[in-house]
């Protein structure tokens, strides 16, 4: 590593705690997750480690962390190389892990949490106590020990975690997305806390994160992965914004080609389909009003817990706190699912099988669910034989990977459970299809039948309410996006108007403009971007 | 449907494959038939239990020389036994589905039991029974809005609500024995309750009926180019036969106690509801997933309460004939019955988790049960070993069905 040499003494090899040569990892069933990653991480620095959906950040980490063992390149930590054998090898060895869903026990207390990994004898004693209070003394931030953790806030417990991670000992923190789901103030906690351990203590953080402009604010430097390679590693100071969502996006050409430049102009005396006036959910989404016209597609970007998926809820009857106005074809629905479903409404959930789909039935029985009264004797008793071949329609044309419609949801592949429920909606009178994440862990093939079939939708008349994270999907099959970011809208644009960099600015933090302001380079410091992963 | 013609035929079109190189069209697949599922001791286990006690027992009465076991009276005589708990057990199976739970059922069956028997002589039967269904039925509201409003778990609730409907009940009654003296309640009473009605001629035409629709049905599919034999047309065409065999057997004279005929009505009622109509295809989604149930529209609050107002409505109704029976109420009566009936819905098969469940195996769950207790009589075994052995066919059963769903998942 040549570029060791030119850095200050500071950051000599003594500070390298984790260096990664060339590490990959491909799956037995041919997925290629990292093509050979180079990293160093040092002592008493924040590391960002940054990537879009699928790029491989969520394996790098569990390689990282011994969840996973590497199929090519090696792993030296603290000079020499290692292979974790599972997850508490790795903490053993110093490495804890925080994950974005925080694994407490809710009905422990605080110290009982963080000790819990501990070999104790008893489950509590002074020596606890006083390990506790020395622990808090060192991230600075005070929690009472005996507070049950159920009854602490979001932020609170990611503050919890941090102890925890922090009392195994660890030498290096990975944070995976630590502040995806916290509100702003306490995000401050994290912050605060990440800075006193790696620049008073000398931890080594890696923190992954979507949000750019607390990549900016909070690390030290940048490793910026896409497809499986590290494709940027710089220095935060060297960086803006811009360059950062450039490095993420790429310079390659989306895949899909815009459905904004293919179909015809939008035809703006089209007939309206919803229409919706100051939605709103107290703590979840603030007020939003828009217009949705038939034949368009409506993308929703923005990152976990930006109120993207609580908007559909709303416009679905499906949050009983939200209020305001929703009309369909210019008439008030009521409340409630069941009046949604009646005026025309299908909703496609984010967990298709937490929220979508009943496992006790089989294809079928899951697919004429919310249209029973189609199938059915004098819409009342449902025909068998008409489900069926419903449920084989089905399978027919959205190509279901299952050997009959009695085939149990629950035997079917991520893709195939999606299409299915998916598929409920197609056979009822639904003109408002809400997509939530439709393509979330399901294969490239899956994921382009299911783009194909939103543009058709659309095309036949009906309009489209898409989420995704994957805002290079959003651009290819969107009329007009709406960007949110902590329950609000913070943004519209016409599709041929915007991009996915724009888009993951304005989703992940400031505006382009902003990001431009906080250009900020310290004095004194070498740029010492380097492109060692290539 | 007709503003939405093609998109997915487009769909269908470019990227549709054949699957395992072999059509996937509705008609070809719904033959498939998997019989030895269908026959594995967790689908068909507590009919074998049922057929194999009562074999059992047969055989034991002949070689010590008691009246054959056999006979419509001895087996009429099990299943008047068994009714009451049995139509609590059916509705227990329905609220069990809904994925949630009734303990309180037996403390509301003497509530309407001492309602009964304290109003009917001032008001008369009829509009006293009314009461008491109206009460229970009242109790069963209580207790799914507390459940669906409060958000508190249903064990919880109606453990608390056996416990307070009974202290009603004691109040109500202030802990003596009520009876009924008015003599024409007395009489409306026995009308209701006692006395058999003679099912012979019925049950021979619907035997009849029942095997020549189940032919027709398999003749159809065959012509169809389907299977013939399918569980259902299988079904329909054994169980006439059996019906038939019984008339064969009794001569064409089948009396049944009044509460067995109730029992059998209100089973039928519920199986057709739940096997063949959207209701019953929407309270299996509510149970199975509550949440995937409500994103389809459907008012899962609705149902969940529904099934709370039955259950508490037929442990009315089972008061009512408890009541009826004996003609007085007794504060302590049917203490601890939410136990057989839950037992019976159990060796039934039903799942506590909700979702999944039968009311036919139910029924046979309860004469299962009561068919122990007669068995001990009969043989003289003495009550000691009663409670003993009927605990350890309850857990077996849930340990066939248990072991039995993970074999599946894992083949």
């Amino acid at each position: 590593m040549s570029d060791v040499v030119t850095r200050p003494l500071l950051e000599g090899l003594e500070d390298r705690l984790l260096a990664l040569e060339g590490v990959a990892k491909a799956f037995p069933n041919g997925t290629i997750a990292l093509r050979g990653i180079d990293l160093v991480v040092r002592r008493g620095r924040v590391h960002g480690l940054l990537g879009a959906n699928g790029a491989g950040k969520s394996t790098l980490i569990k390689i990282i962390s011994g969840a996973f063992s590497p199929t090519g390149g090696r792993m030296i930590w603290k000079g020499a190389a290692v292979s974790w054998r599972n997850p508490r090898a790795a903490n053993d060895g110093g490495v804890a892990t925080i994950h974005q869903h925080i694994p407490l026990v809710p009905t422990l207390s605080v110290i009982e949490n963080v000790f819990l990994g501990a070999q104790d004898r008893w489950r509590r004693g002074a020596a606890a106590n006083r390990r506790f209070d020395a622990l808090c003394e060192r991230v600075g931030y005070h929690l009472s020990p005996d507070v049950v953790v159920g009854d602490l806030s979001i932020g609170e417990r990611q503050m919890v975690a941090i102890l925890q991670a922090l009392g195994t000992g660890a030498d290096l923190i990975v944070m995976d997305e630590p502040t995806a789901s916290l509100a702003a103030g306490e995000r401050e906690l994290v912050y605060a806390a990440v800075r006193r351990l790696s620049k008073v203590e000398g931890k080594a953080i890696l923190f992954v994160s979507h949000f750019l402009d607390e990549v900016v604010a909070l690390t030290d430097c940048v490793t910026v992965i896409r497809d499986g390679r590290a494709v940027m590693h710089a220095e935060t100071c060297d960086l803006n914004e811009n360059l950062i969502a450039e490095a993420i996006v790429g310079k390659e050409v989306a895949v899909l080609e815009r459905m904004a430049a293919t179909s015809p102009a939008t035809n703006s005396n089209a007939q309206t389909m919803l229409e919706i006036r100051d939605l709103r959910s107290a703590g979840k989404l603030e007020p939003i009003s828009m217009r949705v016209a038939r034949g368009e597609v409506i993308g929703i970007a923005g990152l976990l817990g930006s109120g993207r998926s609580e908007l559909l809820h709303a416009i679905f009857g499906a949050d009983p706190a939200a209020t305001g106005e929703v009309l369909v074809k210019g008439r008030c629905i009521g409340r409630g699912t069941a009046a949604a479903v009646r005026a025309g409404i299908g909703l496609v959930p984010e967990d298709r099988m937490r929220q979508g789909l009943v496992p006790d039935f089989e294809i079928w029985r899951n697919t004429s669910l919310p249209a029973l009264s189609s199938v059915s004797w004098r819409r009342m008793l449902p025909d068998r034989r008409r489900e069926r071949a419903r449920g084989s329609e089905a399978i027919r044309r959205l190509s279901i990977k299952a050997s009959s419609p009695d085939a149990p949801v629950t035997e079917l592949s991520g893709g195939n459970a999606q299409k299915v429920t998916i598929a409920k909606w197609l056979f009822s009178d639904v003109e408002l299809f809400l997509f939530d994440e439709p393509t979330a862990g399901i294969d490239i093939g899956a994921k382009n039948d299911i783009l194909f079939l939103v543009r058709q939708l659309a095309a036949d008349g009906n309009a489209v309410l898409m989420v995704s994270s994957e805002f290079e999907e959003l651009l290819a099959v969107a009329t007009r996006l709406i960007v949110m970011r902590d329950g609000r809208c913070v943004a519209r644009r016409a599709a041929h108007e915007t991009s996915e960099h724009e888009l993951l600015l304005l989703a992940g933090g400031g505006s382009a403009a902003d990001a431009d302001a906080t250009i900020d380079i310290a004095p004194g410091r070498p740029p010492t971007s380097d492109q060692s992963g290539q | 449907m007709s503003n939405f013609p093609t998109p997915a035929a487009i769909i269908g079109h470019t990227v549709s494959v054949p699957i395992h190189g072999q059509d996937v069209s509705g008609e070809r697949t719904a033959s498939k038939v998997d019989w030895q599922r269908l026959f594995s001791l967790r689908e068909m286990g507590v009919y074998y239990a049922l057929i194999l006690l009562i074999d059992v027992l047969a055989l034991v009465t002949l070689h010590l020389g008691h009246p054959n076991y056999f006979s419509v009276l001895n087996i009429s005589n099990v299943m008047y036994q068994a009714s009451l708990s049995a139509i609590m057990a059916v509705a227990m199976t329905v609220i069990l589905i809904s994925g949630n739970f009734d303990l309180s059922v037996s403390s509301v069956a003497a509530l309407a039991a001492a309602v009964l028997t304290g109003y009917a002589d001032q008001i008369g039967f009829w509009p006293a029974a009314l009461l008491a269904m109206t009460v229970a039925c009242f109790v069963g509201l209580l207790n799914g809005s507390i459940v669906q409003f409060l958000g508190i778990n249903a064990f919880i609730v109606t453990l608390g609500t056996l416990t307070a409907i009974r202290g009603i009940v004691l109040i109500y009654t202030d802990g003596h024995s009520l009876s009924v003296q008015d003599p024409h309640v007395l009489d409306a009473m026995a009308a209701f309750e006692s006395g058999r009605l003679d099912i012979g001629i019925p049950l021979a035409v619907f035997g009849v009926v029942l095997t020549l629709l189940g032919l027709r049905s398999a003749l159809v599919s065959k012509k169809s180019g389907g299977i013939a034999w399918t569980p259902r047309t299988a079904g329909m065409v054994l169980a006439g036969l059996c019906m038939l065999a019984i008339i064969v057997a009794t001569g064409a004279t089948v009396p049944l106690p009044k509460p067995v005929l109730y029992t059998l009505a209100f089973t039928a009622v519920i199986w057709f509801t739940l096997t063949y109509t959207i209701v019953g295809r929407r309270l299996y989604a509510v149970g199975g997933n509550p949440e995937a149930a409500r994103l389809s529209g459907i008012n899962v609050v609705r149902y969940k309460l529904f099934a709370f107002v039955l259950s508490s409505g037929a442990a009315g109704f089972a008061g009512i004939l408890f009541a009826s029976r004996l003609r007085s109420i007794n504060p302590a009566a049917l203490t601890g019955a939410e136990l057989t009936v839950i037992a019976a819905a159990i060796l039934g098969g039903t799942s506590l988790f909700g979702g999944a469940g039968s009311v036919i195996k139910t029924l046979a769950g309860a004469m299962l049960l009561y068919s122990l207790t007669n068995g001990f009589n009969i043989l003289n075994l003495g009550a000691n070993y009663q409670g003993l052995i009927e605990g350890i066919v309850v857990v077996a059963a849930a340990a066939i069905y248990t072991v039995g769903a993970e074999r599946g998942k894992r083949a």
